[in-house]
């Protein structure tokens, strides 16, 4: 479970946004629209602690991790332009949390092979991923935050700049995936029916501010 | 083949024809000249000489330690630059990237100065002066690269797990990894072929293979010996070449510009407290050298006096070198400037062309400028081609010198003018010379006084080349410098000083003016080739 209590983000030392709530339920998909420049993005990168508050605070199933480096706090953020490691081939970038982890080589490949598979990507593992196409950019993205097996799931505007037909097709294949697994997540989007298609609830930026 | 690709093609094969001569004449040509008579009639014998595997191994280590200590100064700036905005960050920049631009032999009079007496003639003063020469040229370098990383990449580590630590180790070190070894073997082979540095601080007892070069054909007049090691070191430095453009292509293929800056307000005492320490640390490396050789010209061991300048101002000799170098600065930038818009202006038109010059113009990169000089004394020298007196040679040879940077300011420019410009030219009626005139050069006009004001600066501080070809009635500043150091006497010393001053002067105004008009200082250009 998710809960951002009233906080306050300041951008160049002006508030961005004040007094911000939000509560997600453990299992649950909510998707957060917004004009540009509203802060959805910033709310998502406070929410995985890369960014940080001014005032207010963030619980993770109960417990404040407001002062809580990102890299404890177990958050996947999938970002809007993918930010795949360019130095690592597709299957090292999914495999990525599980080596911090010193997991060990058979079940990081069998790990890795899994996701692959489950975002329709098989074979691809040793690909350069700067030779990827903008849907494989984005499915790889996708797997590497799940393996990581994150409390919750952010998605920054994750469909942004696909076609149309593969935009459908990724939608789809998105809201399966998250739903199988009962992922808690918070989806960011401009586009309204792309909110509607998979989250449970809906809300506009400013309908969380008090 | 269509008809205006011919003709394209054309105007860029006429367009290489004076650049191809001229490095042809005083580059390939000297070379080709020192490598034939070493084959043919120099035993190569001297190459199992103790002596010379000492001056070998001593260039050998002693590049390789300068490296090591100029990147580790350089790590510090690098990473504050790349990451934080902060206070007095021009002026950390600007000032870090002085010491690549100073004559090499300022660099050795500043050390000379700064170091007590005990220490000169020493590694560790060559090699601090080697560290001092790289250190900015080193941290710009691995500084831009790391300003290339998307700040978001560190943020997905993070929200992967990764610590400071581990995102530095598993995400930051690989990626600037080609950086890294790419500014080492650029920084090693300036520390190899250093001369200036070398000839001011190493004395006779620490010889690289630059200096025993100068030393066989200059004062023992074994210049088959002279010509042997020029021929090692060739061969040395153009592997080093060949491993460096590699390294650097491959990394550009992982460059993308980020949307965002990565430099972020310091937020924390410990991070203010680093920045601190690695910018007050960098500006004080940077300025103390310079500082003492503004003293050390108003000083002798009699206190503080003004007479080293005032014989500056009033000796013939010394104004002789003062006009002699200027003139030569003069002819220099003419003759530098004219080949780079020939060999800039004919990668516009064709791709191979583009590839040709790019080679013709690194050749003389990888010969050094004592080689360049040495093959130019043994090329020239038998009628009717004995030009070695002649005042020619000694531009002649600083603009072969000066070309690959002049050549790299240019091209860029020109290269970016989008080619439906040229079109809506050719379609208006105008000719090839008539759009080059009206679009062309009013767009490259500020590159070209930056390539101005670079060949200027090389040509006042050149000091290899010079060694070998200036006469008793030519000589320029660093010559006089080098000379005026070698005597006794205190008047001496001090006008050395003044005089290394005024070349630190007229150098760092040379590099403002291109600051000024070009964003291509000779760091950010070798750091954007990088």
């Amino acid at each position: 479970m998710l809960e951002v209590r009233a906080i306050t983000v300041e951008y160049q030392s002006k508030p961005l946004f004040t007094n911000l709530s939000l509560t997600i339920n453990k299992g649950e998909v909510v998707a957060l629209t917004g004009a540009s420049g509203s802060g959805k993005t910033t709310l998502l990168r406070c929410i995985a602690g890369v960014e940080s508050i001014a005032s207010g605070a963030i619980f993770l199933d109960h417990k404040d991790v407001t002062n809580q480096p990102a890299h404890l706090r177990r958050i996947g953020l999938v970002f809007q332009d993918n930010q795949l490691f360019p130095h690592l081939s597709v299957g090292q970038n999914i495999a990525y949390s599980l080596k911090l982890k010193r997991v060990d080589k058979k079940t990081i490949r069998e790990r890795v092979e899994q996701a692959l598979e489950l975002v329709g990507l098989k074979d691809l593992a040793s690909r350069d991923v700067t030779f990827l196409s903008g849907g494989e950019a984005k499915r790889v993205a996708v797997a590497r935050a799940l393996v990581a097996e994150p409390r919750v799931l952010l998605l920054d505007e994750p469909l942004n700049g696909l076609d149309s037909q593969l935009h459908a097709k990724l939608l789809k294949d998105l809201g399966e995936l998250i739903r199988d697994r009962g992922i808690t997540t918070l989806h960011v989007t401009h586009d309204q029916d792309e909110a509607g298609a998979i989250a449970d609830r809906v809300f506009d930026l400013h309908q969380l501010i008090s | 083949m269509s008809q205006a690709r011919t003709k394209y093609s054309n105007t860029a094969k006429l367009l290489t024809v004076l650049p191809t001569i001229f490095v042809l004449v005083f580059v390939i040509a000297p070379v080709a000249n020192i490598f034939g008579k070493t084959f043919r009639d120099i035993s190569l014998s001297l190459l199992r000489s103790g002596t010379i595997h000492e001056i070998i191994w001593f260039t050998t280590w002693q590049a390789l330690v300068s490296t090591v200590i100029a990147l580790a100064l350089a790590a510090p700036v690098a990473f504050c630059v790349a990451n934080f905005r902060f206070y007095g960050q021009r002026l950390v920049t600007s000032l870090t990237g002085i010491p690549f631009i100073l004559p090499s032999i300022v660099v050795g009079v500043a050390f000379l100065g700064v170091l007590p007496s005990t220490l000169h003639r020493t590694a560790f003063a060559l090699i601090l002066a080697h560290a001092y020469f790289n250190f900015g040229f080193a941290a710009r370098m691995i500084g831009n690269r790391w300003l290339q990383i998307h700040p978001y990449l560190d943020d997905a580590a993070r929200t992967l797990g990764a610590s400071p630590s581990r995102l530095f180790s598993t995400i930051t070190l690989p990626i600037l990894q080609r950086s890294i070894l790419n500014t080492s073997l650029i920084v090693f082979t300036l520390c190899f072929t250093s001369y200036g540095v070398v000839r001011m601080l190493g004395g006779p007892s620490r010889s690289t293979i630059e200096t025993e070069i100068f030393f066989r054909a200059m004062q023992l007049g074994d210049v088959s010996g002279a010509m042997l090691l020029s021929v090692v070191q060739i061969l040395i430095i153009g592997s080093l070449f060949v491993v460096s453009t590699r390294f650097g292509s491959r990394d550009s293929r992982r460059a993308s510009a980020p949307t965002i800056s990565r430099q972020r307000r310091i937020d924390s005492t410990a991070k203010r407290f680093v920045v601190g320490l690695a910018s007050l640390g960098a500006i004080g490396f940077t300025t103390a050298p310079l500082l003492a050789i503004l003293v050390r010209s108003l000083r002798t061991s009699a206190g503080f006096t003004l007479e080293g300048w005032r014989s500056v101002a009033t000796s013939t000799d010394l104004w002789r070198g003062l006009s002699t170098s200027f003139v030569y600065a003069l002819g220099t930038l003419a003759i530098a400037v004219l080949l780079a818009i020939f060999a800039s202006t004919a990668t516009v038109f064709d791709e191979r062309t583009a590839a040709f010059i790019s080679v013709l113009t690194s050749l003389p990169i990888v010969v050094s400028s004592v080689s360049i000089g040495l093959g130019v004394l043994v090329t020239f020298d038998t009628p009717p081609i004995d030009w070695r007196g002649s005042q020619l040679m000694l531009p002649l040879a600083h603009a072969m010198i000066a070309l690959p940077l002049a050549v790299r300011m240019i091209t860029p420019v020109l290269q970016s003018i989008p080619a439906p410009l040229r079109q809506a030219s050719s379609v208006l009626g105008a000719n090839t010379w008539q759009t080059w005139r009206n679009i062309d050069l009013p767009i490259v006009r500020r590159s070209l006084v930056s390539a101005a004001a670079i060949s200027a600066a090389v040509s006042l501080g050149e000091f290899g080349a010079s060694s070998f070809l200036v006469r008793q009635n030519n000589e320029t500043l660093p010559i006089l410098i080098s000379r005026l150091l070698s005597r006794p006497g205190d008047i001496l010393q001090t006008q050395a000083f003044a005089l290394s001053m005024i070349l630190v002067v007229f150098s760092v105004a040379l590099i403002f003016l291109i600051d000024t008009f070009d964003d291509f200082t000779p760091t950010n250009r070798a750091a954007s080739d990088a």
